[in-house]
């Protein structure tokens, strides 16, 4: 069919061959080694000397508060293992093991028979056993052949701080999971892995280092003796200082008992963040494994959220606080003069429209100047004044203070919010369904699109306390090094009115945030309320700000999720925040 | 003389490919706690031989006309499928496979069958100067460029194996034998080095083969004690002119899957397997060292210590006599089909086919490092499975000319 005869030569076969024979020749030769001269020995080793090569483990590093206050550690528990064939009668010895460790006999027949590996090899039938249960199964040793235990570590929450949102928790590993890890030739199935928080954002520092121990074994598989010359030894992890403290932490949970929301507390000079609270948590004990699976679909479908991280994941509004936005651009570029005086009569309606906008105070402000506009909030101010302002240089004043980007923060899963643009208008509304004039009305209000986390509004506050410069990056490792964001350069005369105006919103009579005042403790706290509508109820009660104490910028932000107004709700939570830092100022001050 | 027909080398060929398949299930099956279950390795390796079946009578029916005619499209096709894990997420850190939902590809697989064909097309159309060195440069680029692609997935073991091929075609092209003896045996000489008793053995068997050729005399001396030295000087190189860490780097190089419990743990167990079976081995499913997992992926890599501790030397000599008829039947046919085209293509596949016999079992006994090879029919595995049976189906295609 193909045009060339085979010219194959019988010398080149013959060629071939040799290479076939003495190629099999060697092979069957060393087999021959092995097995016939060699086999006694080999017989012999395998009969008393088999060394096993078993991973050992270290305990996981601890999570420490910045004073040292520990809030995670380990709590060794046992796990129970059966090797198959050395067991007598499995069914007996499974129901006497269930009366003890108190696990109905059809769990531990699920386990059995889910990580079944072998006759000679241990399974594991039990989990979180503890010392008290592990002794009675020793007393009764005889009763239970092929039956052992071992250690494995737990993490152990503090009851007070068991705070998961930022401490995040670990995992069992499946096979699927390994490949899709970042090393994954150094994890097994079946060990744990940090997975939220700053477990899984600290997992290569507080995991162990896994050592090899080689175990002589028997014939069984027993192990005789542990071979310690060539064992290489397992290191514990390295334990995590963190920026919080654990009483400002308590106290700001507590200050949101009942309430959704959340509450951070930082300081400005070196981003380190004192206190972290998203509300409402939940108990991290349902990582244990004692949890049903009814317990978690609740959780997860809870309308209040639990499990959702609100600080770095959750979207809001941010209200008035974005006025500074609006100030910031019409004193820089000279738009107007701080100190003119514009007419609020309670509402206001734009040239050649019919809408009418309204202020939140119905009778109107009468004559307001920026000062007075900042620190009663006056909406009508800025529905006026935002006209003058071009909406992309509103917008890139806005993501200059970190909105619309990562804070960068040492926890995962942050989201970068949305400060709308004109592609996001068009995307949305099209060409022609919005005009720049009509969603600045919105935006100068911190309202329409606009949606940023707590802790962005957290770093926004921090901008404005270092007058934009040296502005720490957030962080909630401690010995992270300090780095710093863009600086924001803005002139002196613009942060005098602005500190001005914050000044006002708590020290003056008309503030809309008196009730945050400091009048016990006499710390000047500058400070801007939000009151932020949104569709899903009630408006969200924001408060922003900072001060200083003996030398050192604090700033805090609280956000009560459909709490009511700013003035009313945060406020008065964001004083008593003041407060309790200002008596406990010795104690923060350490490290 | 080679006596017979065709048609008996055939039937004697899917004998032997059946006996080892049933030698490959016996020993699955000893090694799967729960055998029945669909996720065993016996289980599986069923349904892989099932599969493959259906592809080998598939492939049967495609005219061998069509494939020597588009040989050169098959290999580029075959290069192009290469490029394709490159722009994927990578399995387990490495762009070998392509994920198809169910099941993994692994597409270098199918390119060793693509170069063998590129390359017996460029040597059976090359009528002119076949003793010419030159013809010898266009096959060994054909190889190298497949080879270096599956080199950076990266997977050494397969771009050896690519490799391998041309130097038995080129012999069978007729290319001139001393040269290719000279183009191989270095290897050989280095290898054999690390071994006394190999190396001794090696020795000898090189002098005769010296001896053998035509040509000056002295010249073929001086080759051979340039061999010898070679041999001599690479341990000495290896241990005084390489310290610990370079010879670490050199050994993780050969071998990337390393597993962090240590390579020489591996091969430890897998020499102590097969010496402790002995002449008749420990019987079925009585293999201490297989059935306590001391033997690392037994169902693959290791399957032959499994078979060798639990068949003993009886089993495993049956088994080497099986693989030697495999390829002698392998090389029967070549010889004797009566297109010459053919003939090249079934002495390459024969070859790709022997090298995984002999690295794979060189591996378990410590001839060679530690490589992620499988053996042919026996190990478990589909990827690999089925490239045997393409092969096979080539071959009894092929043969019909």
């Amino acid at each position: 069919m193909l045009k060339i005869d085979n010219k194959a030569d019988i010398f080149h076969y013959r060629t071939l061959m040799a290479i076939l024979t003495f190629s099999m020749l060697l092979l069957v030769g060393r087999y021959f080694h092995l097995q016939i001269i060699e086999h006694e020995r080999f017989f012999s080793k395998s009969q008393v000397n088999r060394v096993k090569a078993k991973a050992s483990y270290a305990p996981r590093g601890l999570i420490v508060d910045r004073n040292g206050v520990v809030i995670v550690e380990n709590s060794p528990t046992y796990i129970l293992t059966v090797t198959p064939y050395e067991m007598k009668n499995i069914e007996d010895q499974f129901d006497k093991i269930s009366s003890i460790i108190s696990v109905p006999i059809e769990e531990i027949e699920r386990r059995y028979k889910k990580y079944y590996r072998g006759r000679f090899l241990p399974t594991v039938i039990a989990k979180n056993l503890s010392f008290a249960q592990i002794s009675q199964i020793e007393e009764m040793k005889l009763d239970f052949p092929g039956v052992q235990y071992e250690r494995f570590d737990e993490r152990l929450y503090n009851t007070e701080l068991n705070d998961m949102h930022i401490l995040g928790y670990l995992r069992e590993l499946d096979r699927e999971t390994i490949p899709t890890l970042d090393k994954s030739s150094l994890y097994r199935a079946g060990e744990l892995i940090g997975w939220q928080g700053v477990e899984r954002e600290y997992e290569k520092e507080l995991r162990y280092s896994k050592g090899v121990n080689y175990i002589e074994v028997d014939t069984y598989g027993r192990e005789i003796e542990n071979l310690n010359s060539n064992n290489i030894p397992a290191y514990p992890g390295k334990n995590l200082v963190l920026t919080i403290d654990s009483e400002l932490q308590k106290f700001s949970r507590n200050l949101l008992e009942g309430k959704k929301g959340s509450i951070i507390v930082s300081k400005v000079n070196s981003g380190e963040i004192l206190s972290i609270v998203s509300s409402p948590s939940y108990n991290l004990s349902i990582f244990r494994g004692e949890t049903s699976s009814k317990e978690w679909e609740e959780l997860i479908e809870s309308e209040d959220k639990p499990i959702l991280n609100r600080n770095i994941s959750g979207l809001y509004p941010p209200g008035s606080s974005f006025k500074i936005v609006t100030a910031i651009n019409l004193i820089e570029k000279g738009l107007l003069d701080p100190e003119d005086n514009l007419m609020c009569a309670g509402s206001y309606t734009p040239q050649g429209s019919s809408n009418t906008f309204n202020c939140w105070k119905e009778d109107g402000h009468g004559l307001v100047n920026l000062r007075k506009a900042i620190s009663e909030s006056c909406n009508v101010y800025f529905y006026e004044t935002v006209q003058l302002i071009k909406l992309n240089e509103w917008i890139s004043t806005a993501k200059k203070f970190g909105f619309n980007q990562l804070t960068e923060i040492d926890l995962p899963n942050e989201i970068v919010g949305l400060i709308p643009d004109k592609e996001f208008f068009i995307d949305t509304y099209g060409r022609w369904g919005w005009s720049e004039r009509g969603v600045l009305l919105n935006m100068t209000l911190g309202q329409g699109d606009i949606l940023v986390t707590p802790l962005q509004s957290l770093r926004y506050i921090n901008h404005i306390a270092s007058k934009g410069k040296n502005t720490a990056k957030l962080k909630i490792n401690l010995n992270k090094p300090t780095e710093f964001y863009e600086p924001i350069n803005l002139s002196e005369q613009t942060w005098v009115r602005l500190y001005d105006g914050l000044y006002d919103v708590v020290n003056s009579d008309g503030g809309s945030g008196w009730r945050a005042r400091q009048i016990k403790t006499g710390i000047t706290l500058y400070g801007k309320t939000s009151t932020a509508e949104n569709p899903h109820g009630e408006p969200h009660a924001w408060f922003n700000g900072f001060f200083d104490l003996n030398g050192e910028k604090y700033s805090l932000v609280v956000m009560v999720e459909n709490g009511g107004g700013g003035g009313a709700v945060a406020s008065p939570i964001a004083g008593e925040l003041v407060n309790f830092i200002s008596s406990n100022i010795e104690f923060l001050a350490k490290k | 003389m080679i006596y017979g027909s065709i048609n008996n080398d055939l039937q004697k060929l899917y004998l032997i490919v059946a006996s080892l398949l049933v030698f490959g299930l016996v020993t699955l099956f000893s090694i799967s706690s729960d055998p029945f279950s669909f996720n065993s390795s016996f289980s599986r390796q069923i349904i892989f031989i099932l599969f493959s079946l259906f592809i080998f009578f598939l492939l049967k029916a495609v005219d061998i006309k069509a494939i020597h005619d588009n040989s050169i499209t098959i290999y580029l096709i075959s290069i192009f499928v290469c490029f394709i894990p490159f722009f994927m997420p990578p399995v387990e850190n490495t762009s070998r496979w392509i994920d198809l939902g169910l099941f993994y590809i692994q597409p270098a697989e199918y390119l060793k069958c693509a170069t063998v064909i590129a390359i017996a097309k460029y040597l059976s159309n090359n009528q002119l100067a076949v003793k010419d060195m030159s013809t010898v440069i266009v096959p060994v680029l054909i190889a190298s460029l497949s080879a270096f692609i599956v080199l950076n997935q990266p997977d050494l073991g397969t771009s050896v194996i690519i490799l391998v091929p041309v130097l038995p075609m080129l012999l069978w092209a007729g290319v001139n034998n001393f040269t290719i003896f000279l183009m191989i045996i270095p290897f050989i000489t280095i290898i054999a080095a690390s071994n006394d008793l190999a190396f001794n053995i090696w020795a000898f068997l090189m002098f005769v083969m010296f001896m053998l050729f035509q040509g000056k005399l002295l010249n073929r001396i001086l080759l051979y004690f340039a061999n010898i030295f070679a041999g001599l000087l690479f341990p000495f190189f290896w241990n005084n002119f390489l310290n610990g860490y370079q010879r670490q780097r050199f050994l993780d190089f050969l071998n990337p899957d390393l597993d962090p419990m240590g390579s020489s743990y591996h091969i430890i167990q897998s020499i102590t397997a097969i010496g402790s079976g002995g002449l008749f081995g420990k019987g079925w499913g009585q293999g201490t060292q297989t059935q306590l997992k001391f033997l690392p992926v037994q169902e693959s890599d290791f399957i032959l210590s499994v078979i060798a501790e639990e068949f003993g030397f009886l089993g495993i000599s049956l088994i080497m006599f099986l693989f030697f008829m495999l390829i002698k039947t392998l090389l029967d046919i070549a010889f004797r089909c009566s297109d010459y085209f053919s003939s090249l293509v079934i002495v390459g596949l024969t070859s790709i086919l022997f090298s995984h016999i002999f690295i794979n079992s060189a591996m378990t006994i410590g001839l060679m490092p530690v490589k992620g090879l499988p053996t042919p029919f026996v190990s478990a595995g589909g990827s690999f499975m089925l490239l045997c049976f393409v092969i096979l189906s080539l071959v009894s295609n092929f043969s019909k000319n």
